[in-house]
This record gives structure tokens, sequence and C-alpha cells, in this order.
């Protein structure tokens, strides 16, 4: 069960970082920055707004609408500025917004650690099969298939979604035949990053909002989005459930292991097939 | 090709040069009535900055005192700050520039044991003394002690020792633990088992969870904690990390049913943000300053957390209290010596010397120049304003506990054969 | 002036350096010369082979534990465990690199990091022989190498060679193999050169030198530590390299000392803002200077072309 949630966790983590390079062609590896944020936004949010129960779940939403902000400047500002080069420009430029970012961060919000409370409905547990299982879990549990059929509704029912298939595809195309890559580019970023904002702000109150988060959950959302396929998100959901299962049993079966064997898996799959489990092989 | 090379080269000799002509112009010699001056190498920059900037106030506000009134041996302090990015190898860096460049008299600082090793060794290398502060294992003194290491604060055997003392006072035989796997992990597990044993015998271990540090997901280690079948266990996870397995672990009832003892848990930067999350009827050491029993015991405290109130804009954490004590107890060992000459100190260091401080004694043991504070314990519950905090306060003093002189010299004998 | 000019002029003010500098500019002036081999390493992919590794701290680390397990385990003196570091970095590189060069682009790059992030795991877990997280301490040169005269001489020497050795190895016919191996491998295919063989070759190269310069910063700074292989360092020469220009043999060089310099300047002053400054750079040296501060001094226009694919 709580593999389950982990997974789901990490699939609403990392499936931006995959849509982003899917589309982009960008490794961000600002994404566990933009997490940071939404996670520290949320904290100020909840803060700032009344007492009230509805006050977190406003906050769930304003969050990641500050953090695709955040990433709608990074976009147009920056990253727009040097499509035209090398893809790995703007993977090592993203390296340069970590620490961009984590400074800003600590400026902004000062070195203590934080935290969310969660929400009293969501406080205590349920039973399943007489165990007991966070009700918060069950918030994330239920919260992630939806994000994952919304996409899915998105991206396989709606014009838009076309469009974004087509680009993962054939972007020269996708231009040539009057599209507007530039502005799909951005809409995708900012998606992406809206994402990456409500995985941080739906974890704040599960973890310590502190300096040093966009590290930790950077290397997971990478080898979780590398397994599944860069740009595959029913690959990125998949590789989130593999994962976060061998997170929860693979540590009490081999502790001394456990890490090095998630960066082999993702080395072998990498060797293997280099463009993930479900992912597709680039022209 | 050719035509950007022969630029590169260029640009290479033009900085070279400039490099040469102003290093050679460096600052001048230092002046005979000018200050002490003490580098300290710590984490200044990203995630420790939580303890080391109450840290840095506390060592501040010291020195301002003791500048306030005369300085030592008619000299001001002053300390020269360099970040260590809480790398080891940056702060060897740092004090290189610290002893080479800035002529310091003595090194101090560090928060990670890799780094207050790392200081360690160079000082011992260049033969510089360094005092190390915040950072607690206690092979700094110990196994790998020598005569240029002086530890200030507590070390782990102390504050983990007088944690199992407590342990042994209550009522449970079985016993599991949740360690991040890395060394500061598993000194505080080994340290707390051994010594527990010692005083209990039929303790039993029931179960071991070795999370890897800055693990985010701790549900398996809390599972495996509900299923172990233990009475009781002790955490040294410790800051965000504690804060993700304390609020995880709640909904799952684990303190309810299994009984929590840790050895950071009851810090402010970690009940603080924890709120109405944290876990009510811990155990945990700590620094209560505001606790009544604490005031009424140490009655100067009050007037000093004041003091750093008005300066800090905040409470004051342990951290802060061993940033002050810090720099006492270095100018102390000056005093004593009435000279700033390393060798001078280190004897002075190796007689040892007693002070008071608003939250009372501290020994600096002469064997091996570690401190020996007094070791707080309570119970974490909420006061009357719904904030948590360390109650019901019992004092052990660090020297009923601490490792003996005898013991420490075979720790570093032992220690001595195994480099052979 | 002419090139040699130049270049005689730089190889005078190094050797009289002592003379003039305060022995922390000489450890400064050590450290410049030891990251720019390893950025200079690094770049004989990234500028000349079109192959960006984003775990190149994986070598470097190997380079320095190789040499300090041997001092510290096996009780050997520097002069004969340095050679182990350039052997391990390279027996790495060889075992990586097989399976890292068959890959590109940005899967190159994902690749490489997932070794590196293998190696850092195991430096850190393996307590019994790394030291793990308090690494290895007091892994000292010998005596006649301690002062930071000494060692500065004896690490220009060794990085002198290995730079001599690599520009001989990017104007050989093998470095103009990967220059074409860069621009087009299809093409160099059809004239006839194994494309993964040369770029195998160059990555166990790279890796080697990078090894060297670990090898030299292990008894440059006493001690080794896991960071050494952590993903952060993999950025390092990355980072260095781009500063100075990539396109340029000696541009890594000219990186090193402007990182170094102004990293001691910046971070002993304003510690909290220094990753705010050095990620700033990063990204303005992206955007506007993709030739480098080298190719600044170097009159480049400022415009932007297609860099050269991978």
């Amino acid at each position: 069960m709580s593999g389950l949630s982990v997974g789901m966790f990490l699939f609403l983590v990392s499936v931006g970082m995959s849509l982003i390079f899917g589309v982009t062609r960008i490794v961000n590896l600002a994404h566990g920055s933009f997490y940071m944020v939404g996670a520290y936004l949320m904290v100020t949010l909840v803060e700032v707004l009344p007492d009230r129960p509805w006050a977190f779940w406003v906050a769930l939403l304003l969050a990641p609408l500050g953090v695709a902000m955040l990433g709608g400047v990074i976009e147009i500002g920056l990253l727009r500025l040097i499509y035209r080069r090398d893809p790995l420009m703007q993977l090592i430029l993203t390296f340069g917004l970590i620490l961009v970012i984590g400074t800003l961060v600590l400026l902004a919000w000062g070195p203590d650690n934080k935290s969310v409370p969660r929400p009293a409905a969501l406080a205590g547990s349920v039973r399943v099969f007489g165990q007991p299982f966070p009700s918060y879990y069950v918030l994330v549990l239920g919260l992630a298939p939806l994000v994952a059929l919304a996409l899915w509704l998105v991206f396989y029912r709606t014009r838009w979604g076309m469009l974004i298939r087509a680009a993962t595809v054939d972007r020269e195309m996708l231009g040539a035949l009057g599209v507007n890559v530039a502005a799909l580019y951005t809409q995708v970023f900012v998606f992406g990053s809206a994402l990456a904002g409500l995985g941080g702000a739906l974890a704040a109150p599960t973890v310590a909002v502190a300096l040093g988060m966009d590290g930790d959950v950077l290397t997971t959302a990478f080898v979780v989005v590398v397994i599944g396929g860069l740009g595959s998100f029913a690959g990125s959901f998949i590789s989130a459930l593999l994962v976060g299962l061998l997170q929860s049993f693979g540590i009490l079966v081999f502790p001394a292991v456990s890490i090095v064997l998630l960066f082999a898996i993702m080395a072998v799959v990498l060797i293997v097939r280099p463009w993930g489990l479900l992912g597709r092989p680039e022209q | 090709m050719p035509r950007r090379i022969h630029y590169g080269t260029r640009a290479l000799a033009i900085l070279t040069g400039l490099a040469v002509a102003l290093a050679a112009v460096g600052p001048a010699a230092a002046q005979s009535k000018a200050p002490i001056r003490i580098g300290e190498i710590n984490s200044y920059s990203g995630l420790a900055t939580v303890y080391t900037f109450p840290y840095k106030e506390g060592l501040l506000m010291a020195a301002k005192e003791i500048n306030d009134a005369g300085g030592v041996l008619g000299r001001p302090i002053e300390f020269i700050f360099r970040d260590d990015k809480l790398k080891p190898d940056e702060a060897v860096k740092a004090a290189r520039e610290l002893v080479g460049q800035e002529k310091v008299d003595f090194l101090a600082g560090c928060i990670s044991s890799g780094v207050g090793l790392a200081i360690s060794a160079y000082a011992k290398d260049v033969k510089t003394l360094y005092f190390a502060t915040h950072c607690q294992t206690s092979r700094l003194t110990w196994d790998d002690g020598h005569r240029y290491v002086a530890h200030t604060t507590n070390n782990v055997n102390q504050y983990v020792r007088a944690l199992a003392k407590k342990a042994a006072a209550l009522p449970y035989k079985k016993w599991a633990h949740i360690s991040p796997d890395y060394e500061y992990g598993h000194n505080v597990w080994e340290e707390f088992i051994a010594y527990l044993k010692q005083l209990k015998p039929d303790v039993q271990v029931s179960q071991e969870n070795w999370p890897k540090l800055g693990e985010t997901d701790h549900s398996p280690y809390i599972t495996a904690l509900l299923q172990s079948g233990a009475d009781a266990f002790i955490s040294s996870v410790w800051g965000a990390q504690e804060i993700a397995f304390v609020k995880q672990a709640r909904p799952f009832g684990l303190f309810e049913k299994v009984r929590f003892l840790s050895a950071s848990v009851g810090n402010p930067d970690e009940l603080d943000p924890l709120g109405k999350e944290a876990p009510i009827g811990a155990v945990a050491p700590g620094f209560a300053w505001y606790d009544d029993g604490m005031q009424k015991r140490h009655p100067k405290l009050a007037e000093w957390v004041k003091k750093y109130e008005a300066r800090a804009k905040k409470g004051p954490t342990l951290g802060a209290s061993w940033g002050y004590a810090s720099a006492y107890i270095i100018v102390e060992a000056i005093k004593r010596a009435k000279s700033a000459e390393t060798d001078k100190v280190i004897t002075a260091l190796s007689e040892g010397y007693e002070m008071d401080f608003p939250w009372g004694k501290v020994v600096m043991r002469g064997c091996d120049q570690q401190a020996v504070p007094p070791q707080w314990v309570g119970v974490v519950k909420m006061n009357p304003q719904g904030k948590p905090v360390l109650a019901d306060i019992e004092e052990t003093h660090g020297r009923d506990v601490i490792k003996s002189c005898d013991e420490v010299a075979k720790l570093r004998a032992a220690a001595a054969d195994k480099k052979k | 002036m002419p090139r040699a000019g130049w270049l005689g002029l730089l190889v005078v003010a190094l050797a009289v350096a002592p003379l003039a500098l305060p022995p922390f500019f000489l450890q400064l002036l050590t450290e410049i010369a030891i990251v720019g081999l390893f950025a200079t390493a690094f770049n004989l992919l990234m500028g000349f082979g079109g192959m960006v590794s984003f775990g190149h701290a994986a070598y470097f680390a190997l380079g320095a534990y190789a040499p300090a397990l041997l001092v510290k385990r096996a009780g050997l003196p520097m002069l004969l465990a340095l050679p182990a570091a350039p052997l391990a970095a390279a027996a790495g590189a060889l075992l990586f690199g097989f399976f890292i060069v068959r890959l590109s682009h940005t899967y190159f790059a994902m690749l490489s990091l997932a070794f590196a992030q293998i190696v850092f795991t195991v430096i850190f877990k393996w307590k019994a022989l790394t030291g793990g997280d308090d690494g290895l301490l007091d892994v000292w040169p010998p005596a006649a190498l301690k002062s930071p005269a000494a060692y500065y001489y004896f690490t220009l020497a060794v990085v002198g060679l290995s730079l001599l050795a690599l520009r001989l190895i990017v104007d050989s016919p093998f470095g103009y193999a990967l220059r074409s191996v860069r621009e087009n491998p299809r093409r160099a295919r059809f004239i006839g050169i194994d494309v993964r063989r040369h770029q195998l070759v160059a990555f166990v190269i790279s890796g080697a030198f990078s090894g060297v310069a670990g090898g030299l910063f292990a008894f440059y700074n006493g001690s080794v530590f896991p960071d050494f292989a952590y993903f952060t360092k993999s950025f390092e020469p990355l980072v260095v390299a781009l500063l100075g220009g990539v396109q340029s043999f000696y541009g890594p060089l000219a990186g090193a000392f402007g990182f170094k310099i102004l990293e001691w300047l910046v971070s002993r002053q304003w510690p909290v803002y220094w990753p705010l400054f050095l990620g700033s750079i990063v990204i303005v040296v992206i955007v506007v200077l993709p030739y480098g501060f080298v190719g600044l001094a170097g009159g480049r226009p400022w415009r932007t072309r297609p860099a050269a694919k991978a």
C-alpha cells in the first residue's frame, strides 16, 4: 500500500519533467527547484490564508499557479533564447537555475525548516486490511490517477494534446505546418512547471519544507523519468510505481544495495533501451 | 582554430601576470597590539544555515562581550569567517587560506563531522591549534585525537549516553532503532545500545532500520517498526529528514504503540515547524532554556536568553549556546596560557579547566581537550499556548557519563595500531 | 607578440611565481592547475569530441581514491601510488565508457551521470574500504614535496606534461578524426573512421587525465572524500570549460583560472551569495557568450550559431 502511494507521489513529481523533455528536449534539472518553490509557496499560502478548512485546498491550487508563472518567466526570458543551440546547453542552464533558485529561496524564506500541517480531515488514518493507512495518502492515491487521467484526456482528446504529441515526434514538420511551436514550448514548459509545483505543494504536508529538498527529489524524479522513458507519460506512471515499490520493499530486502540498485537499473535501462520502457526512440 | 588558441594563451598569460602582481602586494604583517585572529570555518551557505546562523549569532555575541570588556591579554579577538559549503575539501582549502594568508592564530568551526575531521588532520599537519565547535563526532578528540585539536562542545558519546541512561530507567526491554546510514547514524546507535546494555544487561535488539541520509519517504521503516514488537526505539535521523519521519509516522499511530526516543527531535529547528504534529511523549535531549525548572536551576539563564533575543530577534538554540560558549572557552585557554602562542595555549588546555556558563558548568577536560558540559533530557509536551516544548527536564553532568581518560587512551592506542 | 612569446611569458611567470607569491596563492595556483587539467581532459570530449559527460566526477574520484587507498591501506609512498590514479580512472572509463559511447546526445549525458552516481554510492557506502562519509585523511606527499612551493612545481610539471600529451593527441590524426566524428559522425563513418572506437578511446584518455587531476588533488588536499564523485562535482569541469570557452584547447585553463579566483573572492566575502553568483554566471555565459571569455578576448562576434551537434 505505502509503496503504491510513494509511486503515485513519484509520478506527480516526475511527470512534468518527462512532459517538458518530450516536447522541448530539455532535461530540466531545475525541476526539483520548482518542486521546492511549490512547497515553500504552500507554506506561505497556508500561513496567509484564514485558518479555515478550505484554505488548504485553495493553497493547493494557487501554489502550482505560482510555480507555473515562474516557469513561464524562465522559459520566455531565458530558454527561448537558446532553443537553436545544442539541447545540452539548456540542460546546463537549468543547472545554473538550481543554484540561483536555491539561494533565492534561502533569502526569501530564511534558513529555518518549515512545515505545512495536514488538513484536519486528513490528519488521521483509515484501516485498510486491518492495517492503519494515513488518510492523506488516500488523497494522493486518488489524486494521482486523476491527474494521469486528466493528462490522458488532454493528450488524446484535445487539439492541444494532439499538437504536443505531434511535437514529440517531429517538431520541424509541425512548425512547417504552420503551428506556432515557440508558443507551444512555452505552454508545455509552464504546464510542466505547474505539475512540479503541484508535486511540491502536495508533498509539503508529508515532509519538512527545507533547503535541500530540491536535490532529494531531483535524483529520484530523474531516475523515474529515465527508466520510464524521457517524454513518455505512461512510461513515467509505470516506472514511478516500479520505483515506489522497489523503494518500499527493496529497502527491506536488500538495504545495503537499494540505492545502488536504483541507479544500476537506470543504467541498464539506458544501455538496453535508452529511450526507456515506454519511450520512443529518436529518429 | 590556431587563432582562438592564440587568444587563450594570451588571456591566460595576462591573468597570471595580474594575479602575481596583485598578490605580491599582500596584506602587511600583523602588529603587536593587533587582535587575536581566529579563523572560523563553517557552513554559511545552503542547507546547514538553519544551524550555523544561530551559532554565529552566539559566537559574535560572546566576542562582542569579550571585546567590550577589554579583550584578552589586552588584545581584542577577531573571528574571520569562511564558508565550507558543507564539503571537507572546501574546508581544508579555507583552513589553508586562513593559516597561510590571513595568518590567523587559531582555527575554529565545523558543523559536519567530515569537515571537523578534515580540518583537524590539516591542523595537525601544520601545527596550528584547531577548536572544533559545532560538529559532534567523538572521533575528533578520541580515536583521531591529537594535541592540535580541542573540542569546545558536546560530543556524541555524552548526549547519547545521557539519553541511554534515561532509557535504562524506562521499563522497556526490546529496542529498535532508525538511523541514517552514514557515520553519525552508526555512531549514535552503537554508543546508545552499548551503554544501555552496560546499564541494563537484559536489553534486546528487536529490529534495525537504516534509511539513507536525506531519504524523504519513511513508510517502509514505519511499517517495520510497527511490526517489530519493540517496546521502544531510538532515532538518530535529524533535521528535515526527522521532521518528515515524524509527520509520516504520526498517522500510523507509531508513537502511541512504540515509545519514541530521539537524539534531535527536542531541538527547536524540528519542534517549531512540527507544531501540532510534534511527537508528544518523545524522550529527547535538548536545550530547554524556556523551561521553568531549567531557569530555577540556572538563575542567570533568563537574563542571557533576553540578551540573545535582543540581538538575534528570536530565541536561542543549542547551537547558539555552543557558539557563545566556544568563544569563551577559546579565550579562557589564551588567558590561562598568558599568550596566544600555540604551544602555550595547548599546555593550558592540557591542564584542563572549568567555566561557569548561564546554563551550568562546562569542564574542559585536559587529557583529551574535550568539553564536558551538562546534559539535559526531557519529554516533548504541548505548552498551554499549544506549542511543543521539551519539558520534565532531567539534568546529568557529562562527566558522570563520558568515557574516562583511560578509556580514551585505549581508543587512541587502538586507532594508532590500526593505522600500522 | 607571437604565440610562442606569450607562451614563454606564461611559463616564466609561473616559474618565478614562488619568488613573488605568498604560499596561499601558490596553493591557489596549484588548485587552478589541477582543476584546469580536469577541465581540459573533460573538454577533450566536449570541445573536440562533441560528447558531454555529466559524470566525470567518477574518474576524478577514482583517480583520487586509488592512490589514497594505496597509501593508506598498502603503505606505498606517494610517488609509487600516484600512477594508480590514471590507471584506475582509465579502467573505470573503459568499463563505463564502453556502454556510454553507444548512446548519443542527452542519453550519453544521462548514462555517464548514472555511472557516476553508482561510483559515488559505492564510495559512500563501502565504509570499511573507503572510510565512507568521513573519507580518508592524512594522505600527504613525502616531505620533499610537502611545501607549497614544492608541490606547486610538482603539480605544474605533471599538469604541464599532461597538457602537452593532450595537445599532441588533439593535433594528431586521431584528434582530427575525433573532430570529424563531432562534426558529422555519418560522414566520418563513410570515410572509414570507426566512430565508436574513436569515441571510446577519447573517453578513456579523458578519464585517465581526469584521474591524474584527481590524484594530484588527493595529495594536495591531504584527504579524499565521497564528494569528489558527487554529481555537483561533475558540473565543475563543465562550468569551467564553458566559462573559458569550449572551442579552444586552452579555454578550460583560462576558465579554471577565472572560476577559482572568482570563487575565492566572492565566497570569502558573501558566502550565501556565491551559488547565486555562480548560477547567474553559468546562465549568462550560456545565453550571451557561447565561446566563453576566451571567445570574448579573441574578439569573436556575439552571434549564436547552432553549436556542434553531438
